[in-house]
């Protein structure tokens, strides 16, 4: 190459053809400085460690977790000679690694999330109490899947249920669970229900349920969502930003539809109860109608007390008026004029008396 | 709607409302018996609907691996 004459346009050209010819990617581990956001669209940083440095560039949506600096992150990155003369990794996805830095990641997440107000109580709707057309996102190879299916059909039937198959680890499967679900939301008709799940695994397995972009499209869509993922202890940005969380898959498919038994109990209980209220109105009307007939005899009975004693008032004022009873007290009964010389009669209680009238004085 | 093309969900709702009317201020004893005999026919179809009914499940063919 000592004969050739390059520009210095022709030597970056060469030089980055020769790198992504040699690393058309790699990937990087070090620690997140001089983090910075340009324009709402554009991430720089630096990445380092001991012994160097080298800049980074990426577009906001490459970032999927918020960075800070001091955070160690896994960049994979193409490394280009950029026409000014720096040297760059252009990054294509940037994780944290290491507990502390991906609780970080987290963290800021999370805390972003929540000034959004996407874990609001007041954002969450409720689902059907009996969805017919319910959309699930999983891996169907998954045991998840398996225990899902069954539990459902246990439980319930006549479902329509529409079944997205996606990956549920990995670098892939947020993009993928997010194409998912804006295809499930541009169905019609819509489902009542989506339902995202996946068996347990480690922390890493399950950060998939922690991605923002993901995150986001589940707050988004339109079908209210149910995200069951992992095990009960196991909480995922995902599950936070959904309508509904179950803690498993299991507990995701008894969620979703009632138990068909406890159904049947539940309406053989509401028939028997009809029969019972049927019973006691016939029960009530009886007793009222007693009631009433009890009313009706009452009232009878004092009138006719009533009667009775009238009856014997009037009876006793007519004997008290009976002449014989004033002959039995020792009056006697006086007929004729009070004329000296007249006769007049004397009755008394055992006796008829006829006298002469020979003397009269006026009182 | 003729009863064979309500859904569960339906005929629950029935069932309920049936139950109510009879703790309700229309309650007449003269209607009483009929809305049992209702009651317990729409008990008895929901609970035969349920064990008939079975789940469609379909996987989507579409793949998500890339866009559209």
């Amino acid at each position: 190459m000592d004969d050739v004459l390059l520009s210095v346009s022709d030597f970056v050209a060469l030089t980055n053809q020769t790198l992504e010819f040699a690393y058309p990617s790699v990937s990087v581990v070090g620690e997140v400085s001089e983090y910075r956001i340009s324009q709402g669209k554009w991430v720089s940083f630096k990445l380092k460690d001991a012994g160097a440095v080298i800049n980074c560039f990426a577009g906001v949506y490459q970032v999927r977790t918020p960075l800070e600096d001091g955070m160690k992150v896994v960049v994979v990155a193409a490394p280009r000679l950029n026409p000014k003369g720096y040297f760059n990794l252009n990054v294509r996805t940037v994780k944290p690694v290491g507990e502390g830095s991906i609780k970080k990641g987290l963290e800021l997440l999370r805390a972003k999330l929540e000034t959004e107000g996407l874990f609001a109580p007041e954002r969450k709707r409720s689902l059907p109490r009996i969805p017919q057309r319910v959309a699930v996102v999983t891996s169907t190879e998954s045991a998840a899947y398996a225990d899902f299916t069954r539990i459902i059909n246990e439980r319930w039937g006549g479902l329509d249920v529409q079944v997205a198959h996606t990956q549920v680890q990995g670098d892939p499967a947020a993009d993928q669970i997010i194409r998912a679900i804006e295809f499930l939301n541009q169905q019609e008709p819509l489902a009542e229900v989506l339902v995202i799940i996946r068996g347990g695994g480690s922390a890493e397995d399950l950060s998939t349920f922690n991605d923002e972009p993901l995150a986001r499209a589940i707050a988004a869509s339109r079908i209210p969502t149910m995200v069951g993922v992992g095990h009960e202890i196991d909480h995922s940005l995902a599950d936070m930003v959904s309508d509904v969380r179950a803690a498993t898959p299991t507990h995701a498919a008894e969620m979703l539809v009632p138990d068909r038994d406890a159904i049947v109990r539940s309406v053989r209980q509401q028939a028997s109860s009809a029969g019972q209220l049927l019973l006691q109105a016939v029960e009530h009307y009886q007793v009222r109608l007693r009631g009433e007939l009890f009313g009706i005899t009452e009232r009878l009975d004092e009138r006719m007390a009533r009667t009775q004693a009238l009856l014997a008032s009037t009876r006793s004022v007519l004997a008290e008026l009976n002449p014989a009873t004033v002959l039995e007290r020792g009056y006697a009964i006086l007929r004729g004029n009070a004329v000296i010389g007249q006769t007049i009669e004397i009755e008394t209680l055992t006796k008829q008396i006829e006298a002469e009238v020979r003397h009269v004085r006026q009182r | 709607m003729s009863d064979k093309d309500k859904t569960i969900q339906q005929k629950m709702t029935d069932l309920q409302e049936l139950v109510s009317w009879f703790q309700g201020e229309d309650f007449s004893l003269e209607q009483a018996v009929t809305k049992f005999r209702e009651a317990e026919t729409a008990a008895e179809s929901i609970e035969a609907d349920l064990t008939a009914l079975k789940n469609d499940i379909t996987i989507i063919k579409r793949r998500f691996d890339k866009e559209a």
